[in-house]
């Protein structure tokens, strides 16, 4: 290698950060046994080392963190709310979207009756294999999160007791529920997969409900 | 406003190398509290899509070089010669002279060189990165890093022996 062409290559060198990049090994060598070559490497350094350290005076304004803290965005609506869900510490606000569901299903529901003033069918304890997603019912409804892209937040927020559904192949949602407080536990493992769950359906006023009683993976 | 501390703590943590790496590239202040205000946002609104919490670093200075760019684009800077120096033309500069000049007159001359050479040559010195995380930093092949800064570096050690001629000499 011609001392020209180790210098082409040695142009690029820092020492200690790029030691082990074994595209300078040549070159290097080349330098160790060719005191002009090895001179001319240490002014470059030297010289890097300078330039550098002059960069690194630039200091920024002692105000700037503060403005950037203080101004800081305040998240859109559904930034804030793919936040919380992903924020898994902060439960709080989960269980009040679960919370204000349910009691908006429910006054749904009692004005619908009372709106209606007429008794509807009621289906209970019929006995259904039905197959499908399983959903977690807060997000779900909150946001028509599902799939896979959502499995890990769905079985947290599944296995911390928020509503658990399933999706049926024709696009209708049953709440699942169990006859003690396992069949949480047990469907977080399935959360955002295909299962069979066989069980009774009761169905009120257009919402239906499933009293798990076997869970299959499909 | 609640705070929120994850984002204050990366602030505090990297606003300094931001900042430096910004002014680096625009030497304006204005310009750079800017970029790093609106860096830190786009993270703020974007962090939960980052796949690899270990990189942020690396994807704030991504952030911010894009953004310069956008405002490059925005105020249709007038095109700079391409760089077409090889290492022949390498003046030289003593440490010495270079620590005879103030920072600002460093960044003059950085802020001579085409945005496209510039961002490499800044991290090439700023930071203690290898090619190829500049390279994938900037979304640059390894190749083109690797002569980018060798042009920079030497059209920034040309312009440097322009300024007082009499500190330099012959190679």
């Amino acid at each position: 290698m011609k001392r020209s062409e180790a210098k082409e290559k040695l142009l690029l060198y820092r020492e200690l950060i790029d030691d082990d990049d074994l595209r300078f090994e040549d070159a290097l060598a080349h330098a160790r046994r060719d005191p002009e070559l090895a001179e001319w490497l240490r002014e470059q350094s030297s010289c890097y080392d300078a330039i550098r350290s002059k960069l690194s005076e630039i200091e920024a304004p002692a105000d700037l963190v503060e403005k950037v803290i203080r101004n800081r965005p305040i998240p859109s609506a559904a930034t804030a709310g793919r936040l919380n869900a992903l924020q898994r510490w902060d439960w709080t606000q989960i269980l009040k979207l679960a919370a204000a569901i349910i009691i908006s299903a429910a006054i749904t529901a009692v004005s619908l009756k009372l709106w209606q003033r007429q008794t509807h069918r009621v289906i209970q304890g019929r006995e259904i294999i039905v197959k499908g997603e399983v959903l977690d019912m807060a997000c779900y409804i909150a946001y028509n999160w599902s799939g896979l892209e959502h499995a890990a937040c769905a079985s947290d927020c599944i296995r911390n007791g928020l509503p658990v559904g399933i999706k049926a192949k024709n696009g209708r949602i049953y709440l699942l529920t169990g006859y003690d407080a396992h069949v949480n536990a047990e469907l977080a493992d399935y959360a955002a997969k295909i299962v069979t769950i066989r069980g009774k359906v009761t169905a009120r006023d257009g919402f239906a409900q499933i009293q798990v009683e076997e869970i299959r993976k499909f | 406003m609640p705070g929120d501390p994850e984002f204050e703590k990366l602030v505090r943590l990297y606003y300094r190398d931001l900042y430096r790496f910004g002014f680096s590239l625009t030497g304006s202040e204005i310009d750079t509290s800017d970029l790093t205000q609106e860096t830190f946002y786009i993270w703020a609104n974007k962090r939960h899509q980052l796949r690899n919490p270990t990189n942020v670093k690396s994807w704030l200075f991504t952030t911010l070089y894009r953004e310069f760019l956008k405002i490059c684009r925005y105020r249709q800077h007038v095109a700079h010669e391409p760089l077409s120096e090889s290492a022949q033309d390498l003046p030289h500069i003593s440490a010495d002279m270079v620590n005879r000049i103030d920072a600002q007159t460093l960044l003059d001359f950085l802020g001579q060189i085409d945005e496209r050479y510039r961002a490499p040559l800044v991290l090439y010195y700023l930071e203690d990165l290898s090619y190829k995380q500049i390279g994938d930093l900037l979304a640059v092949p390894l190749g083109t890093v690797q002569s980018r800064i060798a042009r920079a570096k030497i059209r920034l050690f040309q312009l440097l022996t322009k300024t007082n001629p009499s500190l330099s000499r012959a190679k």
